[in-house]
């Protein structure tokens, strides 16, 4: 028996007129690893944009599991148990990389119940199993702004897993990466498999291979084609969207 | 009636002519030049050393002052503010210091008075202008008298926006400038020389500044301090306008300096400025990005 | 190494308090009432490092907190000085007050002018002190809820306070009937609670204002290490980020803003006790500006460090001062010091003093460890 932990019922936000996204409609069920595909400007990271409260959907409904989270703000969605990791890595760049993951688990949203000098032992153990996921322990003490790309992308992720989201909204995890780092993001992403739902948008077809069990196809805003990857590669409709590029895949 | 507008006119038209230097700078290189107001001092005190050394009338000073403040535009972007881009805050303090620099360098005398060496003109004192014969009194248009020398500040005011917008929008260097100001790493990448142009645009807005300090230097004592009020003013507009407007920073100024003089008009100069001010923090706080900002994605 | 480091950081914090603590045992009372005055400034020099260096907030407009304090309590030392009852008064009502009242009008603060009842509470000194701290904070409450759910950041923050205290202190200029104008207060009582008279040259002042710096420094600084302090600083380097973890940011952005807020109100009414005026040059824009200075140079980064930096550059102001000629001279130099220090120095004196101290740290630790290195070597001989 398998449950729904992310639903989109008719999801559409239109800027001055134009659909960005358009009565988007997917369910994505606990512990899944769902990949979303689609050319520049289908619409991808405004799906993500609205799911996590940067941007007001204007139709439809949002719910986490049987919540409705539609509209709420966006600390409140992230309280909720979604985790936003943006397309260009941002961590906190003048504290060092254990305070980055200290600030990330601590466990209340507001100032007067932080003023406190104590963190709790669970939030203390989180970091370290953070530090020990992403093989940031030996740059722990050094400053964020200091990390390479890829050092960056797995402090974020690393900072997202110390609040053990029920999901993961991971936007381009493997943009700009060497291949090597590539692969060890793989790695952590099958690591967290099962235990959080993760959607991932990507371009690398070598990690969406890898890592991908189902695939949603958008384009132009809408929700083009949804299966696993062989059903993907055959769909008639996805070849005619991406026919004349070179193709998606 | 008439009369106040008018005058919230003239006022309005000088602080476009600097909001116009400071809107471009900012827009253009995301610099908040604090140093802005010391150019309308510049230019004010060009006139007084024009007419006491050289004896030439208003009319030279206008050019002499806008190349004398433009040289002295590009020497602060190589000296300074080249260091500082992408550091929008840290440009404030430090053009904050220049701007400090600047007063002392003409209430020193450029430190010739510490040798007991003084130059007429310059120094901690008061400085007055007279203005040329042709511009005193009142001139007769549709009826109403108006002052001589604030026609002229508009109509000079009006041709070096007129100027500014030429330049801007119907030039290459325009062009480039503008692009800058959408996108500066966009610019460079298509060849743009994007530290050229930076310090061309800092230069020109210093030079309208220095124009503007002529204009002042006809109505207003001068002195040292004279325009630290000046460049909240025109920072102001910039502000209100929407950074990178040009259009937003005329009616900005048109609307501060209206508001200005119809509530001096009604009540007292303070007043007027407090309620400037109200205006001005009402704005922000309603439409944070300006009046006119374009729309970034 | 990071604690040897906070070890370190707790001993300056520590040497600093008891250097001004023990200053009345070697200065003059005239030289104490001089360095009560700065260490004034240094309170305010925290409140910049508060919110710029912690919370990325360049309030322009510090100067309208201070002013307020200074105001609050102002109003009632000029109640309890005597130059009021000289003017013929039988109850205490302002000099100027007087000056200005309509013929025949009642002498007491009731009435004597439109606006003059709004004095009377006055009359209490907690009353002054108590708004001394509440009204700046109140209005950092009001001002920042506004700014910060807005979401407005950067210099549009520093533009709203810079038009905030011009805008404030043309109201108290226009409000002259209650407020004097242009001349402030001044002819102001001395501040007595229960038995004790605050004389601004006694000693007993100087204890108050440099009881005060240290409590402030080290609340401030136990402030900076809650979590809501580590919070704040990750709210400075990216509020987006900081949002999506989940943290409200307009909340710490508020708090740390009347944090800052309550700290240059506070040292409003010190500077009143030891300078015995108020007045609206307190809120020029320029006077804002110079507690920027003071942090910049000092270093924004640390409480302490702007702190020493609004000493320092007082202490010498002071000095140069002495030399008429100078005193123009020193605003050039003001002028390139803060040109220099943000080109070349943006972290200030306490930037300089903790990557020097990192240095050293490293050579140290490095020595240390090929030490150990090398007794491991030697044991096995042994």
């Amino acid at each position: 028996m398998t449950v729904a932990a992310l639903t989109l019922d008719g999801l559409g936000v239109a800027f001055a007129g134009f659909k960005a996204v358009d009565g988007v409609s997917i369910i994505i069920e606990e512990g899944e690893l769902r990949v979303v595909l689609g050319a520049n400007g289908a619409g991808k990271t405004t799906l993500m944009d609205l799911i996590s409260g940067k941007t007001r959907n204007t139709s439809g409904r949002v719910f986490l599991y049987d919540t409705d989270i539609t509209h709420w703000q966006e600390h409140q969605i992230a309280r909720a148990g979604i985790g936003r990791k943006f397309q260009i890595p941002s961590v906190f760049r003048e504290l060092s990389v254990r305070r980055n993951l200290e600030v990330a688990s601590f466990e209340t949203p507001g100032v007067f119940s932080n003023l406190s000098l104590r963190q709790t032992a669970a939030s203390k153990r989180r970091v370290e199993e953070a530090l020990e996921l992403t093989g940031l322990g030996p740059q722990a003490d050094r400053l964020a702004g200091g990390l390479s790309h890829g050092q960056t992308q797995w402090l974020e992720l690393g900072m997202l897993i110390t609040q053990n989201p029920k999901i993961l909204l991971l936007d381009e995890p493997t943009a700009g990466m060497t291949q090597a780092e590539t692969h060890k993001t793989t790695e952590i992403l099958n690591a967290l498999r099962g235990k959080h739902t993760i959607i991932v948008v990507e371009h690398d077809m070598a990690f969406v291979r890898e890592v991908a069990r189902r695939i949603t196809v958008m384009h132009l805003g809408q929700v083009l084609a949804e299966g696993d990857i062989k059903t993907i590669e055959k769909d008639e409709r996805v070849k005619q969207a991406y026919l004349g590029s070179k193709g998606i895949m | 009636m008439v009369d106040t507008l008018f005058i919230g006119l003239s006022v309005g038209s000088v602080l476009l002519l600097v909001a116009l230097g400071l809107a471009i700078t900012y827009g253009a290189m995301g610099v908040i030049n604090m140093a802005h107001g010391e150019m309308v001092m510049l230019g004010a005190y060009t006139t007084v050393m024009t007419s006491t050394w050289l004896g030439l009338g208003i009319w030279w000073s206008l050019p002499i002052a806008f190349v004398v403040t433009a040289l002295v535009g590009l020497l602060i972007e190589r000296l300074i503010i080249r260091r500082l881009y992408g550091r929008l805050l840290d440009t404030l303090l430090a053009t904050w210091g220049v701007a400090i620099l600047i007063q002392q360098m003409i209430r020193l005398e450029f430190g010739l008075s510490f040798f007991g060496i003084h130059i007429q003109g310059l120094g901690p004192g008061l400085q007055n202008m007279s203005i040329p014969d042709v511009l005193a009194g009142t001139i007769n248009i549709f009826g109403a008298e108006f002052n001589k020398y604030r026609v002229f500040m508009i109509l000079v005011c009006a041709l070096m926006t007129g100027v500014t917008w030429f330049i801007m929008y119907k030039t290459s260097v325009g062009m480039q400038v503008r692009a800058i100001i959408r996108n500066a790493r966009m610019a460079a990448a298509c060849g743009i020389d994007v530290k050229r142009v930076n310090a061309l645009t800092f230069a020109f807005g210093s030079g309208l500044a220095g124009v503007a300090g002529v204009l002042m230097a006809g109505f207003k004592t001068v002195f040292p301090d004279m325009s630290t009020p000046m460049v909240v003013d025109g920072f102001l507009v910039v502000v209100v306008g929407g950074i990178g407007s040009l259009i937003g920073s005329i009616l900005a100024a048109g609307l501060l300096g209206q508001v200005n003089a119809l509530v001096a008009w009604g009540h007292n100069d303070v007043i007027a400025r407090a309620v400037v001010f109200a205006v001005v923090i009402l704005t922000i706080v309603l439409k944070p990005n300006g009046l006119f900002a374009y729309k970034r994605r | 190494m990071q604690a040897t480091k906070l070890r370190l950081n707790l001993a300056v914090y520590l040497i600093f308090i008891a250097c001004i603590l023990l200053a009345p045992m070697f200065l003059e009372e005239f030289a104490l009432n001089r360095l009560a005055k700065f260490l004034v400034f240094g309170m305010l020099g925290v409140a910049i490092a508060l919110s710029w260096g912690y919370a990325g907030i360049l309030n322009l407009g510090q100067g309208l907190f201070f002013g307020l304090g200074a105001y609050m309590l102002g109003m009632s030392l000029k109640l309890a000085s005597p130059t009021s009852m000289a003017q013929g008064s039988d109850t205490p009502v302002p000099d100027f007050m007087l000056w200005n009242a309509e013929p025949g009008s009642k002498t007491d603060l009731c009435c004597i002018n439109g606006g003059s009842w709004l004095w009377i509470p006055f009359q209490s000194h907690w009353f002054g002190i108590l708004m001394g701290m509440a009204l700046p904070t109140l209005v950092a409450f009001g001002l920042g809820t506004v700014v910060f759910r807005k979401r407005i950041a950067g210099v549009f923050v520093s533009v709203i306070t810079l038009a905030c205290v011009l805008l404030v202190r043309l109201l108290i200029v226009d409000a002259q009937p209650l407020t004097n104008g242009w001349n402030g207060l001044t002819d102001l009582g001395v501040l007595t609670i229960g038995e004790t008279e605050f004389d601004p040259y006694s000693a007993t002042t100087y204890y108050l204002v440099a009881i005060s710096l240290s409590v402030t420094l080290i609340l401030g600084r136990l402030l900076t290490e809650t979590r809501s302090g580590m919070i704040l600083q990750a709210i400075r380097d990216d509020y987006n980020r900081a949002r999506y973890l989940g943290f409200e940011v307009s909340s710490f952005q508020v708090f740390f803003f009347c944090a800052s807020a309550l700290i240059a109100g506070y040292a409003g009414m010190l500077y009143v006790i030891v300078a015995e005026f108020a007045s609206p040059s307190f809120m020029e824009l320029s006077f804002s500006i110079t507690m920027v200075v003071w942090a910049a140079v000092g270093g924004r980064g640390s409480l302490i460090g702007a702190c020493i930096g609004a000493l320092l550059i007082n202490v010498i102001e002071t000095s140069v001062s002495e030399t008429p000629a100078l005193v123009e001279a020193w605003k050039v130099i003001i002028g390139l010091i803060f040109v220099l220090v943000v080109l070349f120095m943006p972290q200030g004196i306490a930037g300089l003093a903790s990557s020097v101290t990192d240095r050293a740290l490293e050579r140290f630790s490095g020595r240390a460890a090929r030490l150990r290195q090398a007794d491991s070597q030697h044991q096995p001989a042994e």
